[in-house]
C-alpha cells in the first residue's frame, strides 16, 4: 500500500519533470531559433568573410587569411576613418553631457511648472534622426539660417557649416549631441531621483548650502551614472550613420566619412564587401571593448546597491 | 524677497535653455508654413503663414504610404518582441535548469553584439534569401531582442515564488502561470519595452536603407533623405515633410511620456 503510493508519487513526479521540460523548450525555442538565426550567424559570417575576398566580378569568394585586415591597417583612408569616428565620438560625449546634466538638475526636483520642462527638455528623443537631421540643416542654412544671423549679430563671421570640409564633422557633432540631450537626460534625471531625499535634508540641518549639497551628494552619488551614460553616449555616437547619411555623405572630400559610413560605402557603392566585413569586425571589437567596461561599472553598481 | 527674485531667475535661466534647445524645431516648423517666396525671408514668424507646403508636400509624396510602412513595421517588431521575450524571459526565469543557465548566459553575451555590425552580413543572408524589398527583411530580424528578453527575465525573476507555488497547487502548468500570473503583473514593464521597441524601430534608419529599393516599402525616415535631395531648393517643401513625419512620434511622446520615460531608463540602465 505505502510502497504503490511511493510509485505514484514518484510517477507524478517524472511527469511533471517531463512536462516542465517540454513547456520550457516550447517556450525558449521560438526566441532561441531567431536569435540563432539572425544575431549569432550574421556575427559568425561576419568574421568568416573578413578573412576572404571576392574573385572577380565579385563572385567566388576565395580565403585570403589576414589580407584584408593588414590591407585595413595600411590604409591611409581607413586610418583616418577611425580617427574621424573617435573625434566624432570624443565631441559629442561631452557636449551631450553636458547640456543633459545641466538640464536633469534643473527637473529632477519638482517645483511648479516642471512637468512642461521636463517634456521640453526630453523631447529630443521623439524627434527621429531624419528630421533633426533637416531641422539642423535649415538652422546652418548658410545664407538664411538663423545661426549665422545670430553670429552676425555678435559680429562673428558666417559660417558655411556643412559645406565646409574643415567644419563638416564638429558641426555633425553639435547635431548628433543635440539629438541625444532627450535620451541622456531622462537616463541621468532617473540616475538623480535615486538619490535619497533625506540626504539633503540632513545637510541643510547641518548648515549646508546649495553648492556644498552639489559638491559632496549629488557629484559623489551621481558620478557612477554620469561615467556609464557618458560611456553609452560615446558608444552610440560611434555608430551615429542616419544624420551623416542625409547631411553630408561623408564629404565634403572625405572630411565626414566615420568609420561606419566608410564601412556602408566599401560594402554597398565600393563592391567590396569582404573588405567592409573585416572593417565591421574590427568597429565589432573596438564597441566590445567599450561595451564590456560598461557592463562591469553596471554590475559594480547593482553590487553597490 | 531675494526669494521671489531667485525663482524670476530660475524661471528665466530654464526657459531660456529649453527655448535654445527647442529652437532648430520651431525654425522647421517655421519654414514649413512659408510661401515659396518667403522661404529665404530670415523673420522669426512666416510673414504670411499658408499650409501650402504641407498640401504640395502630401501631393508630391505618398507620405502617409511611409507613415504607414513604418508603423506597420514598427507595430509589427514590437508585438513580435513583446511575445518573445515574455516567453523566453519567463523561460529563462521561472524554469531553473542547467538549459536556461546555459541560454541566459549567451544571451547576455548577445547584448554586446551591436546591430551595425551585423548589418552586412545580415543583408547578405536577406539578400540571398530574396527578402530585399519585404516586410520580412524589415521585421523578422529584430522580433527575438536579448536586451527586451534580458530586462523581462529580470523583471520575472523579481516576482514571488509564492504565487507560482500556489498556482502549481491549483494545478496550473507554465503556460497558464505565464498568461494568468506573470504577465498581468509585468504590464508596466512591458509598456516600457514596447515604447522603447516602438521608438527604436520607428527609427531605424541604416537597415531600411540597404533592404529597400522599391518606394512602396520605403520608411518615413528614408523617404526624408530622397525628399530633401529633391526638393534641394524649396526648403519649406522638405520643411513640411519633415513635420509630418515627425508628428506621431511627437504626439505619442505627449501622450506616453511616462511609458517612453521608463523604457529608455529601464532599457538603457539596466542593459
Amino acid at each position: 500500500m505505502e510502497r504503490s503510493l511511493r510509485t505514484n508519487t514518484t510517477n507524478r513526479q517524472n511527469l511533471r519533470i517531463r512536462k516542465d521540460w517540454l513547456e520550457m523548450m516550447v517556450l525558449l525555442s521560438p526566441g532561441l531559433l531567431l536569435l540563432f538565426v539572425f544575431v549569432v550567424l550574421p556575427t559568425v559570417e561576419a568574421f568568416a568573410l573578413s578573412f576572404q575576398r571576392e574573385g572577380l566580378l565579385g563572385r567566388n569568394r576565395v580565403f585570403v587569411g589576414l589580407e584584408n585586415y593588414i590591407e585595413i591597417f595600411k590604409s591611409k583612408e581607413n586610418l583616418q576613418s577611425a580617427w574621424q569616428s573617435l573625434y566624432f565620438a570624443i565631441i559629442v560625449a561631452p557636449l551631450e553631457i553636458v547640456l543633459a546634466f545641466a538640464a536633469a538638475l534643473l527637473i529632477a526636483r519638482p517645483f511648479p511648472g516642471v512637468a512642461v520642462y521636463r517634456t521640453l527638455f526630453f523631447l529630443t528623443t521623439a524627434v527621429p534622426t531624419g528630421v533633426a537631421a533637416i531641422a539642423w540643416s535649415w538652422f546652418l542654412n548658410p545664407q538664411t539660417g538663423w545661426a549665422n544671423w545670430l553670429l552676425e549679430r555678435f559680429g562673428l563671421p558666417a559660417k558655411t557649416w556643412l559645406q565646409d570640409s574643415s567644419t563638416a564633422l564638429p558641426t555633425l557633432a553639435v547635431i548628433t549631441a543635440w539629438a541625444g540631450v532627450g535620451f541622456a537626460s531622462i537616463l541621468l534625471t532617473a540616475g538623480l531621483q535615486q538619490i535619497p531625499e533625506d540626504l539633503y535634508e540632513a545637510a541643510r540641518i547641518d548648515g549646508a548650502n546649495g553648492w556644498q549639497q552639489f559638491c559632496s551628494i549629488t557629484i559623489p552619488l551621481i558620478s557612477p551614472t554620469l561615467f556609464l551614460v557618458t560611456l553609452l553616449v560615446f558608444l552610440r555616437s560611434l555608430t551615429a550613420f542616419g544624420q551623416i547619411h542625409l547631411l553630408t555623405q561623408g564629404g565634403p572630400a572625405d572630411s565626414s566619412m566615420v568609420w561606419i559610413y566608410r564601412i556602408y560605402q566599401d560594402a554597398f557603392f565600393n563592391f567590396r564587401q569582404t573588405y567592409a566585413a573585416a572593417q565591421s569586425v574590427l568597429l565589432f571589437l573596438f564597441l566590445l571593448l567599450l561595451a564590456l567596461l560598461q557592463f562591469r561599472l553596471v554590475g559594480r553598481k547593482v553590487h553597490y546597491e | 524677497m531675494n526669494k521671489t527674485l531667485a525663482r524670476v531667475f530660475f524661471y528665466v535661466g530654464i526657459s531660456v535653455f529649453a527655448a535654445l534647445l527647442v529652437l532648430p524645431l520651431l525654425t522647421l516648423f517655421s519654414v514649413s508654413f512659408r510661401a515659396d517666396a518667403d522661404v529665404y525671408n530670415p523673420s522669426f514668424f512666416p510673414p504670411h503663414p499658408t499650409i501650402e507646403p504641407y498640401q504640395i508636400a502630401l501631393e508630391k509624396y505618398p507620405l502617409l504610404r511611409f507613415l504607414l510602412n513604418s508603423f506597420v513595421i514598427s507595430s509589427l517588431v514590437t508585438a513580435g518582441v513583446l511575445l518573445i521575450s515574455s516567453c523566453t524571459g519567463y523561460a529563462l526565469a521561472r524554469i531553473s535548469s542547467r538549459v536556461t543557465n546555459t541560454v541566459f548566459a549567451l544571451i547576455v553575451g548577445l547584448l554586446l553584439v551591436p546591430g551595425e555590425v551585423t548589418f552586412l552580413p545580415l543583408y547578405i543572408m536577406v539578400n540571398r534569401l530574396g527578402w530585399v524589398d519585404s516586410y520580412f527583411a524589415l521585421t523578422l530580424p529584430f522580433i527575438a531582442s536579448p536586451i527586451g528578453i534580458f530586462l523581462l527575465r529580470q523583471f520575472f525573476k523579481s516576482l514571488p515564488q509564492e504565487l507560482f507555488d500556489a498556482a502549481r497547487l491549483d494545478g496550473a502548468g507554465h503556460f497558464r502561470m505565464l498568461w494568468h500570473i506573470a504577465i498581468p503583473l509585468a504590464m508596466p514593464a512591458l509598456g516600457a519595452l514596447a515604447a522603447l521597441t516602438f521608438l527604436g524601430t520607428w527609427n531605424m534608419y541604416l537597415w531600411p536603407l540597404v533592404v529597400t529599393n522599391a518606394e512602396s516599402l520605403r520608411t518615413a525616415q528614408i523617404a526624408l533623405r530622397f525628399i530633401s535631395s529633391d526638393e534641394a531648393v524649396r526648403y519649406n517643401i522638405v520643411g513640411a515633410a519633415a513635420v509630418i513625419i515627425l508628428l506621431p512620434t511627437l504626439i505619442a511622446f505627449l501622450i506616453a511620456q511616462r511609458a517612453f520615460v521608463r523604457g529608455i531608463a529601464m532599457g538603457s540602465l539596466k542593459g
